[in-house]
């Protein structure tokens, strides 16, 4: 058989199969019907649930909470609105909350989000207890809907399609890489042009609108609906479980893990309608220690499609006249140390400028506040024009300022080419380097399949710099990008940086490596004690007292 | 008067979450463990005591002796079975977190399931000590005067152990950063399996303390771990001092919000506070600034 027959005999199996799903409801009988509609709002909460959470690892286990607030608008809005209308009052409802939600803990470590999360349910479910003991004056409501059990389970196969459709959409789309990247290391994410916080919220506010439709849909199932009923912890339990045991990484992953379970459950609440919490309990714990990457995981690591470049939204400021980069006082305390004391300096336009000094003297806090890891307590630092002294690291990486990190950071789940794809997905440069051609500058093209955690030291740190490549940078920051080398590595990384030179980069390094001060920087900054004690020619400045007193001591000591 | 209605009962009941707080600090702050299980073991801990007290007529005083040791032992169990194989796995800091909090979300089902089973859905209490004293014209149960006197003792008590003995130190050091505890000769998976062990101590204590004067069923052990996950992070994480005042705080709003307002939204109340305190400072009151 051809692989062309084949492909089609693929295609008409599933067209089949979709078939047979979408008329479940004309030849199935009311138990099957039943058994279809669980997989489908299953399948529909965990997909959700897995949009977000897969790609950012922010586990959330507030699902029940954006279920419940559907169902409870359906139920509120149900009798007297016309249905589209209730569906979409929900949806914005879930969107609302889950804006609130996001917004107040997304910017803080994952660890806040889920523990937010966890409770949120539980908030929302008192909320509305006490919404309908004092304003409502009963706590139960009824919902007589014209909605039979086939419209239902047709709603539902609509939004599966829906958030199948979606899902892949994003997978495929920048945002997708940018979710994955922002898991893998979010720090690195965001010195790569990637606003993480406005991506995630976003993603977020998508999947629990997904979620607060599903619980609208679902609520004429019940006629009754209070609220220790729709918001039932229960269910998110269940939507994790299954998102895990299918594999949350990939979009058909949670699929995988909603059909078997669901049968399970079914057979559990017949046998052991007592001991169901139990039994999910320890299935759910063996998943985790045994499936950590879930079913599909076993079966083929998901290939991800890096997505094309996306238009440029606005370029970046290039104003040609004057010193690319001018820092002016900068300063920054962390208690009582002044790590960084009143900083001034410029740098031309391919330029290479070295920072040296001793351990402690506030070089990478310098580099910090350029980049926007840290916000300068006073001065002024001015890009290309632009000031960037405060501004988020996004931000500045996308104005074409990029940096590599004294400890290394890939984001080690990702490709060595979806590294570097993710710092061009939002970079503003009107000529992007394709991943291909940076990756080739630093020696990585034949790995570029390659997971970055498996690199070797010296390959993790050429493909951080392909990743600060990657964004067209106008300078490029190196903290201590050749500490740890061996001789002939230094040799390569040495003209690899004199070749970047050529090209016309601009680079500011920071490095403990005298020779490579040497031979690459026309200029360089000596620091000691948070100030800069010397300045010039590398020869001139390695032979002035005052920097041999700082490395060395003085001459009594 | 009303300030001391509010202030007096709201100390008492902060001191209890404090205490709660203090063993999940040594299991989250110091074994890495985020136990999302830890409400559940307080109030299989608080059944325990139910059941000695009624069946056996045992004081929930002298049910401590028999409920710590136990609890600390399966807490060890459970240490060293299952959540030292996910910290060996877990790759950095962030998988770790995520491994044991879905590991310990399983658990959480597994133990309320259990008690279920045995106790049903309904609610349970018992009378101890239940004789109203008047304090600075506010009425108090001496129960809960007990069970304050209990949770300032053992708190000083951790306290002390921890910042004063040798194994104290070899804890905070593994708190601080477990892979230069290795460096200096610490037994990384054995300290913290015995930190988490004790921890399941405390929170048995704690369980046992508030089953004196506090009303409770099998499914709501969520609720008391919000309020140790709250207390434990404004604190600022393995601060004992921390965990000290912020429960103190939490009880004082708490009581606050349930006189003046309205007793169902307390909870409302435990997550503005969360909110407020982790926007203006992230790492807690007394947490160290994020590296």
């Amino acid at each position: 058989m051809s692989a062309k027959a084949a492909r089609t005999l693929g295609w008409c199996a599933a067209l089949a199969l979709a078939a047979a799903v979408a008329a479940l409801p004309l030849y199935a009988n009311g138990y099957y019907l039943a058994l279809g509609i669980s997989v489908l709002y299953f399948t529909i909460l965990a997909t959700a649930w897995a949009m977000f959470s897969g790609p950012t690892r922010y586990i959330s286990l507030a699902t029940v909470a954006f279920f419940g607030i559907g169902a409870y608008t359906a139920a509120v809005l149900g009798e007297t609105w016309s249905w589209p209308v209730v569906l979409l009052a929900a949806a914005v409802l879930g969107a609302l909350v889950a804006a609130i939600t996001g917004l107040s803990t997304l910017r803080l470590s994952g660890i806040y989000f889920v523990i937010f999360s966890f409770g949120l349910a539980e908030l929302i479910r008192q909320l509305v207890i006490w919404y309908e003991v004092n304003v409502h004056k009963s706590v139960g409501r009824y919902l007589f809907s014209a909605v039979t059990q086939d419209v239902l389970y047709w709603q539902l196969l609509g939004l599966t399609a829906l958030v199948f459709l979606t899902g892949f959409l994003l997978g495929r789309s920048r945002y997708g890489l940018a979710l994955r990247a922002i898991g893998a290391d979010e720090t690195a994410a965001s010195h790569s042009g990637i606003d993480a916080t406005r991506i995630k919220l976003a993603v977020f506010i998508l999947s629990a609108i997904f979620m607060s439709v599903t619980g609208a849909v679902m609520a004429p199932r019940w006629t009754y609906i209070d609220p220790s009923i729709v918001f039932n912890p229960m269910i998110s339990f269940q939507v994790v479980i299954m998102a895990l045991l299918g594999g949350a990484g990939s979009l058909f992953g949670p699929v995988l893990g909603v059909i078997p379970l669901v049968l399970l459950f079914e057979v559990l609440t017949a046998t052991l309608p007592n001991h169901f919490s139990i039994v999910l309990g320890a299935i759910f714990v063996l998943i985790v220690m045994m499936l950590p990457k879930g079913v599909i995981g076993l079966v083929a690591p998901w290939s991800w499609s890096i997505p094309a470049n996306g238009a440029s939204s606005a370029a970046p400021v290039r104003d040609e006249s004057g010193p690319l980069l001018r820092v002016d006082d900068a300063s920054k305390s962390f208690g009582g140390l002044r790590a960084v004391d009143k900083v001034s300096f410029e740098v031309a336009r391919g330029q290479i400028v070295g920072i040296i000094g001793p351990n402690g003297s506030g070089k990478t806090t310098l580099l910090n506040l350029m980049s926007g890891a840290l916000v300068p307590a006073s001065g002024s630092i001015r890009f290309g024009g632009t000031m960037i002294g405060g501004l988020k690291p996004y931000r500045i990486a996308r104005l074409g300022l990029a940096r590599t990190f004294q400890l290394v950071r890939v984001m080690s789940d990702l490709t060595v080419a979806e590294n570097v794809a993710a710092a061009a997905l939002f970079s503003a440069a009107p000529a992007k380097a394709t991943s291909r051609e940076v990756l080739d500058l630093v020696g990585l093209a034949p790995m570029h399949d390659t997971p970055a955690g498996e690199l070797t030291y010296i390959d993790q740190k050429r493909l951080e710099l392909a990743r600060a490549l990657a964004l067209s940078p106008q300078l490029v920051l190196l903290d201590e990008w050749l500490a740890g080398l061996n001789p002939s590595e230094l040799e390569t990384g040495i003209s690899l940086i004199a070749k970047l030179r050529d090209r016309g980069m601009t680079i500011i390094m920071v490095e403990h490596v005298m020779d490579a001060i040497r031979a690459l920087c026309g200029h360089c900054i000596v620091m000691n004690a948070g100030s800069v004690i010397a300045r010039g020619v590398p020869d001139d400045v390695l032979s002035d007292p005052t920097v041999v007193t700082a490395y060395l001591g003085g001459a009594d000591a | 008067m009303l300030l001391f209605d509010i202030v007096l009962p709201g100390l008492v009941l902060g001191g209890m979450y404090a205490l709660i707080a203090l063993g999940l600090t040594l299991q989250y702050g110091v074994a890495r463990v985020m136990n999302l299980s830890y409400g559940e073991s307080l109030i299989a801990a608080a059944f325990g005591a139910l059941s000695l007290y009624s069946g056996l007529g045992l004081s929930p005083l002298v049910a401590l002796l028999l409920a710590v040791p136990c609890a600390a032992a399966l807490n060890w169990l459970l240490y060293r079975f299952l959540l030292e194989r996910l910290m060996r796995r877990g790759k950095d800091r962030g998988a770790k977190e995520i491994d044991s909090i879905l590991v310990t979300f399983g658990m959480l089902f597994v133990i309320q399931g259990i008690m279920l089973v045995a106790f049903g859905g309904q609610y349970y209490s018992y009378s101890y000590l239940s004789i109203p004293v008047v304090v600075l014209g506010t009425t108090l149960a001496v129960n809960r005067l007990v069970a304050l006197l209990f949770a300032a003792v053992i708190g000083t008590a951790v306290y002390l152990a921890l910042t004063r003995t040798r194994i104290g130190t070899a804890v905070r050091a593994i708190a601080v950063d477990p892979g230069a505890a290795r460096l200096v000769g610490i037994d990384v998976p054995s300290m913290s399996g015995f930190a988490f062990a004790c921890g399941g101590g405390l929170v048995a204590i704690g369980g046992v303390l508030v089953s004196m004067f506090l009303t409770f069923n099998a499914s709501m052990g969520v609720v008391f771990t919000m309020k140790a996950l709250v207390v434990v992070i404004m604190g600022g994480v393995g601060n004992v001092m921390g965990a000290l005042v912020a429960g103190l705080m939490l009880g004082v709003v708490e009581t606050a919000v349930a006189r003046l307002v309205d007793p169902g939204l307390t909870l409302a109340a435990t997550y503005a506070l969360f909110l407020v305190v982790l926007l203006i400072k992230p790492t807690g009151l007394f947490g160290r600034a994020a590296a």
